[in-house]
């Protein structure tokens, strides 16, 4: 388990310097990769795959928006490299192999699980932004 | 006055070029806009283009349209102008600092760096160890990103489409591990996975998601198809050397 979180933790911070991140949010960005990698590894035994990266990418997402107010920095900055490790690589590499093995039966139902795991990211990311931008709008009309 | 309008707009364009959402790029420009004394405050936000309305208390009103032609990940750029405009509608800035700011964080664009590839083939490590592959699959992949990185930075200098440089870093990784593993004892597929994701378009994938569902429609759209594009590319790269390797 120690040796998945460090994963997850290279993962997300890694891909934070890909895409530039600010080198002082670095280890708050992989800490929320490591996060949601472990969790999902620990639900998807219980709920499948699919819901194992969905209630990983929810609290991604929300991790983010939390550490985004308190750090002051924009969301993406913890959400892109913390929902990295949730990329439906794997399965896609897999479509595209067995497209390739003229194997389209298989082929397709891969395509299909492959578009339910980006479902299940996009899914988490959706509700964690639209809860907080309630939140926020909430807190401006009282205002 | 016209100086004002200047750096609303740039703000706004380096917030576009570096890959924000719409809704932060336009709640800079009205922030900026409003911290800089102007009572009406219209932005309008794409991929491509930002168009800027900005009314003065004297009633002249300043309409300017800045054309995004291309476009890089940069987080830090992204988080560095939102302090800056906050800074600067809490009155902290100066107009002419701001100015001083904002034109270096143009002139800096997307630095690359030695440190930012090798690094980031550590990310390639680690996918491939996502899907269970073993810690010497993991270098193997990692020293491969590394370099597909290295080579997609270099082709970036030149006017070579995004959709192509995504297609020959894959067709350049994937050539790369099946010599290898004629030589070592590596899964060749776990070890390509790996190597090509360093090419992910996560900050694509990231800002459609979210410009998608807070009504964004026109950038959710194109920012998804650009995302899908940069897939297929490299899944195609892939299985061109797959096909010609004979499998």
């Amino acid at each position: 388990m120690l040796v998945q979180a460090l994963i997850g933790f290279m993962g997300a911070i890694t891909f934070a310097v890909i895409y530039r991140a600010p080198t002082r949010q670095l280890p708050y960005a992989g800490m929320v990769g490591a996060l949601g990698w472990i969790i999902c590894l620990t639900t998807r035994e219980r709920w499948g795959e699919i819901g194992g990266v969905f209630v990983a990418a929810t609290a991604v997402a929300f991790c983010s928006e939390i550490l985004a107010r308190r750090r002051r920095q924009p969301v993406l900055v913890f959400l892109i490299p913390g929902v990295i490790p949730l990329v439906p690589g794997g399965p896609a590499y897999l479509t595209m192999l067995s497209f390739l093995q003229n194997d389209y039966a298989e082929a397709l139902v891969l395509l299909v699980s492959t578009g339910l795991l980006a479902g299940a990211v996009a899914a988490g990311i959706i509700i964690a932004s639209s809860v907080s931008r309630m939140y926020s709008r909430a807190k401006y009309v009282r205002r | 006055m016209e100086q004002l309008v200047g750096l609303v707009l740039l703000a706004g364009e380096l917030l576009l070029t570096c890959g924000a959402e719409m809704y932060r790029v336009e709640e800079t420009i009205e922030r900026m806009g409003r911290a800089a004394g102007f009572v009406q405050v219209e932005g309008f936000a794409t991929p491509t283009g930002l168009f800027i309305s900005l009314h003065a208390p004297n009633g002249r009103v300043y309409t300017r349209v800045r054309r995004i032609r291309q476009y890089h990940n940069n987080l830090s750029t992204i988080a560095e102008v939102n302090s800056l405009s906050r800074a600067f509608s809490e009155g902290s800035m100066t107009v002419d600092e701001m100015k001083l700011e904002l034109e270096r964080l143009r002139e800096d664009g997307a630095p690359e760096s030695l440190t930012r590839q090798l690094v980031g083939g550590g990310g390639a490590m680690a996918f491939t160890m996502i899907f269970g592959g073993n810690w010497f699959e993991g270098l193997i992949a990692g020293i491969t990103g590394a370099m597909v990185l290295i080579l997609v930075s270099w082709l970036g200098r030149y006017p070579v489409p995004r959709v192509l440089q995504a297609a020959i870093g894959a067709i350049f990784a994937a050539t790369l591990v099946m010599h290898i593993a004629d030589v070592l004892p590596i899964h060749r597929d776990l070890t390509t996975l790996g190597a090509v994701m360093v090419m992910t378009p996560g900050v694509a994938m990231t800002t459609a998601i979210r410009d998608l569902f807070s009504g964004e429609l026109l950038s959710g759209l194109s920012r998804s198809a650009d995302a899908l594009a940069v897939f297929v590319a490299i899944a195609t790269g892939v299985a061109v050397v797959i096909s010609l390797g004979g499998r």
